[in-house]
């Protein structure tokens, strides 16, 4: 330590000093909350579609219930992010890490509603006779979810190229929708009885695409917090 | 060289007739060149102060210097208008060249310099004067013939004091408040039409409030003239700047800069890791 330092107890230039511990130890709580909003999402998409295969109509109800909390954590951490936003003034990549926070908690709110929706489909199929689900809704519901913890761990590693990664691979998602739809269109020709629960499972699969696309946008979300530029990686 | 000369000198804007450039002047925007800095360093004594700074500023932009202190942000700043020179173990090396002339030049008259490049202090420091004749004081040593109390007012306007003085023009300009002393200061500073406005920390010593009426007030100054402050204070550099350039020093401790560019892209997404970890308030 030179002589200014010593009398200051600031190092300048060339330290390891953390000046704002403050600061970051209260952004890593943010982040530690988006991680458990991801982890409270996961486990919705994968008790809603267990719901739905199963029939389980007391299972979807938890995952319905279950929603509340998804709700208040995403709200309370837009109040953290907002209130440091306002009080710390961060610039550069604090300011975009939070943003990047803050929209990823808005998405996966969004994930659990479809959760939710397909909880209540879930509710209406057991209500019909019964009927085997595609088995693409399974493999879609899987793909979701292993798509949704690669995107929370390029959130945490920070690191691009997971994120393009978890954006490229929403191609398979689209495809298995594709071929729910066309399963669907089938068994109501072949089956017009039928067309409610070919409705429901369709609805379903749409769920899960569009649950993919949020996945997405949490990809796009690591890209910006990363490189500062906005790009559509699932045009 | 006279002033006549000088002036003269100006008028054939911009005058590059420099030789091959070392280092590419980083630059923003398109407008006309104001200063161009050419490996300046600077000295005190055996002292390396400032490391071959090259960069260019731009007519009617707000350009702000930030830096850890010891930086030499003061340095260069005092570089444009020759203050380094009242130091009497001051010297520097490379070119400033001010709309192509180059101001450290044999010929070139201090004082003509530090008319057309103007400067604000820290600390407000009027005159124990009226404000009147604080306002007045350069125009009658610059031998100014024309209406001087037009001339007080016009400066006064333009510095947005006018309205808070123009009953008490007569009163001493050290009764007024820290916030308006440094608008008369500003005042002053305008009144012998400078070209450009040096402001070393003009706010350290002012309440939030007046704070924030001396950036509006840089805001509406930018119009006419070309603005460069040297801030410690961060959120200001963001709020009031358009063009941020970012100084450090290495283990010589002599400053060197890291990076310019629009203020926008400096606190959204700088380019170096340096400037990311300072404006961020972390160093590694």
């Amino acid at each position: 330590m030179d002589e200014l330092s010593a009398q200051t107890g600031v190092t300048v230039g060339h330290g390891h000093d953390r000046l704002r511990p403050t600061f970051e130890q209260a952004l890593a709580d943010v982040k530690d909350n988006v991680l458990r909003l991801g982890a409270l999402v996961e486990r919705g998409v994968e008790r809603a579609a267990r719901a739905l295969v199963e029939r389980d109509v007391e299972l979807a109800d938890q995952v319905r219930w279950e929603d509340a909390e998804v709700n208040e954590l995403q709200r309370s951490i837009n109040q953290e992010i907002t209130s440091l936003i306002a009080r710390q003034g961060p610039v550069a990549r604090d300011v975009r890490e939070l943003l990047a926070l803050y929209h990823a908690a808005a998405e996966l709110e969004r994930m659990g509603d479809y959760a939710t929706s397909i909880a209540k489909l879930a509710q209406q199929l057991a209500s019909e006779p019964e009927q085997p689900i595609f088995r693409q809704i399974p493999e879609m519901e899987k793909l979701c979810r292993s798509q949704l913890r690669a995107a929370m761990r390029a959130l945490v590693d920070v690191s691009e190229q997971q994120a393009r990664d978890v954006c490229a691979g929403d191609d398979e998602l689209d495809a298995l929708y594709k071929s729910v739809y066309e399963a669907s269109i089938a068994l109501m020709e072949s089956h017009p009885d039928r067309a409610r629960q070919a409705t429901h499972m369709l609805f379903a699969a749409h769920h899960l695409e569009r649950l993919g696309d949020r996945v997405t946008n949490i990809g796009e979300d690591v890209v910006f917090l990363v490189t500062g530029q906005i790009e559509d990686l699932n045009p | 060289m006279t002033m006549t000369d000088l002036r003269q000198a100006l008028e054939v804007r911009p005058r590059m007739t420099i030789e091959a450039r070392e280092a590419e002047p980083i630059a923003v925007g398109d407008a006309q060149i104001v200063f161009d800095v050419q490996a300046f360093s600077a000295y005190y004594g055996a002292f390396r102060a400032l490391k071959e700074i090259t960069f260019q500023i731009r007519e009617h932009q707000i350009t702000a210097i930030i830096g850890p202190s010891g930086c030499g942000k003061s340095t260069l700043l005092r570089g444009f208008n020759r203050m380094n020179d009242l130091v009497q173990s001051a010297r520097s090396e490379g070119q400033v060249l001010y709309h192509g002339v180059d101001l450290y030049a044999p010929e070139v008259d201090p004082v003509e310099v530090r008319r057309r490049i103007g400067m604000v202090f820290q600390k407000p420091n009027p005159f124990p004067k009226s404000i009147y004749d604080n306002v007045a004081f350069g125009p009658r040593v610059a031998g100014f013939k024309g209406d001087m109390d037009e001339r007080v007012e016009q400066s006064l306007r333009r510095a947005a004091l006018w309205d808070e003085v123009k009953d008490k023009l007569a009163t001493p300009g050290t009764a007024l408040s820290g916030g308006q002393q440094q608008r008369l200061c500003i005042a002053r500073a305008i009144a012998v039409e400078p070209d450009v406005i040096l402001m070393d920390e003009p706010c350290s010593a002012l309440d939030p409030v007046a704070t924030l009426r001396i950036e509006e007030l840089m805001h509406e100054l930018k119009q006419n003239y070309t603005i460069v402050i040297v801030t410690h204070n961060m959120q200001q550099a963001a709020r009031a700047s358009d063009v941020t350039a970012f100084l450090t020093m290495g283990d010589d401790r002599a400053g060197y800069l890291v990076e310019l560019d629009t203020t926008d892209k400096i606190f959204t997404r700088p380019e170096h890791r340096l400037t990311e970890d300072y404006i961020t308030g972390r160093f590694g």
